[in-house]
């Protein structure tokens, strides 16, 4: 069935187009002198480098391995994340380590090198979603550049510090707890 | 004036004559550069945008993002100037310079500012004195030259999406021309002079606008046509055939046609305020002075120059059937019924 079209009729007024004409310039110089007169924080446009866009909730962004208050990472090295990845983009070394009285838990694995290749994710958030431990989180930080693809391999200690800076937060470089296993006995009571 | 010229060791004509040249080429030219900036900023705020504002002069004073034209001009100039292997050159290379000198030249004619007594002499401020038999007939013509850097443009180009602008812009371009002069012969009817300076004088009292508005709205919309801007701006057309006539241009041959669109405007613009809004005139004030009339001429112009922009960023584009149909069959009858009423009009006064 043919679809029919609605003709409107104009009124003579409106053929004269002279005053139509009339009225859509009244608008366009309505929006010309509120434009005008509008401070540059109130307009649409954000102006790139001095403001910077509030990403909704949920958006996916940059990585951020998280850590315990005292510094150390929540990262037990559990690979769940690599599994989940689609774009295989994170590289998991464990380490051995244990030493209870330094950490919050109970962990005898931590990631010695914990890599994500940033060119590969497509930050679909599934290492996220995998993580038992809420170790890895994908947060807003969209300025994402590097001068080669190696600058844009980042390691445990850039994951680590990547939202350091807006956080507030001191930039780490060394783990609190040490590096080198030590197997003593701990006394359970 | 006289003592002025005498420190340079040149007659007051002399002096007044380069002075004039000086004024009345860099003038369009300086305020058409100014329009490309007004037009993009203009634009921008229209469409509640911000527009250009980043580059500064040494990177330090943004100005408003005045100094994009000088930007753009240094980028135009240093740009390779590519002339494709299918051109022809000769043409190719003339038809910028065809493009821009009747834009800049159709404005010599026009007086931008009351004529002066100083020592004894009469100075009129217009390149062309009074009584030089050309009058208004000069801008039209020199305006008709405009098609021919059009379509040299479009046919050197060697192109199918140049040559098919160029054949629709100048089309356009005759078939508003006879509804145009119409609506000026009525002027020239009224005021019963052709040159500018009388028309002027004949509006004494009461601009042409008024008692012609008919002829005001037809003189206006065939400059929108004349000068290829938009709603009627059919020499381009992204979607259609590229950038029309000016598909194969690039750096300053381009940077040079798209100007002489800006000096058009103004041209047309001082057109406009010389035929129906008095010219320098001041409401109200029977004498100006030089530096109040050239004042008022100014205003009148950048209103116009802004009616312009201000047009072009309200309406949609016209299809080509629909402009051809607005050109004949409204514009010429309605600029013809004008014309007969005024002269009607004047029958009866005897």
């Amino acid at each position: 069935m043919a679809i029919l079209i609605k003709q409107v009729e104009l009124s003579w007024l409106d053929r004269t187009y002279v005053w139509p004409i009339l009225k859509g310039m009244a608008i366009t110089l309505g929006h010309f002198f509120r434009q005008l007169f509008t401070p540059t924080s109130k307009r649409f446009t954000i102006q790139y480098p001095e403001m910077k866009k509030e990403m909704p909730e949920g958006y996916r962004g940059l990585h951020e391995l998280k850590r315990f208050e005292d510094g150390s990472v929540k990262c037990v090295a559990c690979f769940m994340c690599a599994e989940a990845c689609p774009a295989r983009c994170i590289t998991i070394e464990a380490e051995e380590f244990s030493e209870l009285n330094l950490t919050q838990g109970f962990e005898e694995k931590r990631p010695k090198r914990f890599e994500i290749d940033l060119l590969r994710c497509i930050f679909c958030g599934m290492c996220e979603e995998a993580c038992p431990k809420d170790a890895i989180w994908l947060r807003k930080d969209y300025e994402l550049v590097g001068t080669d693809r190696e600058a844009l391999r980042y390691g445990k200690w850039d994951l680590l510090n990547t939202y350091a800076e807006p956080d507030g937060k001191p930039v780490i470089k060394t783990d609190p707890t040490p590096s080198t296993p030590s197997r003593k006995e701990v006394a359970c009571s | 004036m006289p003592t002025l010229a005498h420190l340079l060791h040149l007659s007051p004509e002399t002096l007044w004559m380069v002075a004039k040249v000086l004024i009345v080429f860099g003038g369009p030219f300086t305020l058409a550069s100014l329009l490309t900036w007004v037009e993009r900023r203009g634009a921008a705020m229209i469409q509640d945008r911000i527009g250009p504002n980043r580059a500064a002069l040494f990177g330090k004073w943004r100005l408003l993002g005045l100094p994009q034209i000088a930007a753009d001009g240094i980028k135009a100039f240093l740009k390779e100037d590519l002339v494709p292997p299918h051109v022809n050159k000769l043409v190719f290379w003339v038809a910028p310079l065809l493009t821009f000198l009747p834009a800049v030249m159709g404005f010599a004619i026009i007086p931008f500012g009351q004529s002066f007594v100083s020592g004894g002499q009469t100075y009129h401020l217009s390149l062309l004195d009074p009584g030089n038999g050309m009058g208004m007939l000069y801008p039209l013509a020199i305006g008709s030259m405009a098609v021919y850097g059009v379509l040299t443009a479009a046919w050197s180009s060697n192109n199918k999406w140049s040559i098919l602008g160029g054949m629709r812009a100048s089309a356009q371009m005759v078939s508003y021309e006879i509804a145009m002069s119409l609506a000026v012969i009525t002027i020239f009817m009224r005021a019963g002079a052709y040159d500018p300076h009388q028309i002027i004088q004949a509006q004494w009292g009461l601009w042409n606008v008024l008692p012609q508005f008919l002829g005001f709205l037809v003189f206006t919309t065939c400059m929108f046509a004349e000068t290829n801007r938009l709603p009627f701006d059919f020499a381009e057309g992204e979607a259609e055939i590229v950038a029309g006539y000016l598909t194969e241009y690039g750096s300053m041959k381009f940077a040079l046609m798209y100007l002489s669109e800006y000096v058009h405007m103004v041209t047309a613009s001082a057109l406009i305020v010389t035929l129906y809004f008095g010219g320098w005139r001041v409401p109200f004030v029977a004498d100006p002075g030089v530096w109040l009339s050239v004042l008022a001429f100014l205003v009148k112009l950048l209103f116009f120059c802004w009616l312009f922009i201000w047009i072009r960023w309200t309406l949609p584009r016209f299809r080509y059937d629909q402009l051809m149909k607005l050109g004949w069959k409204v514009m010429l009858p309605l600029s013809m019924a004008n014309f007969l009423f005024h002269a009607f009009l004047m029958f009866k006064r005897g």
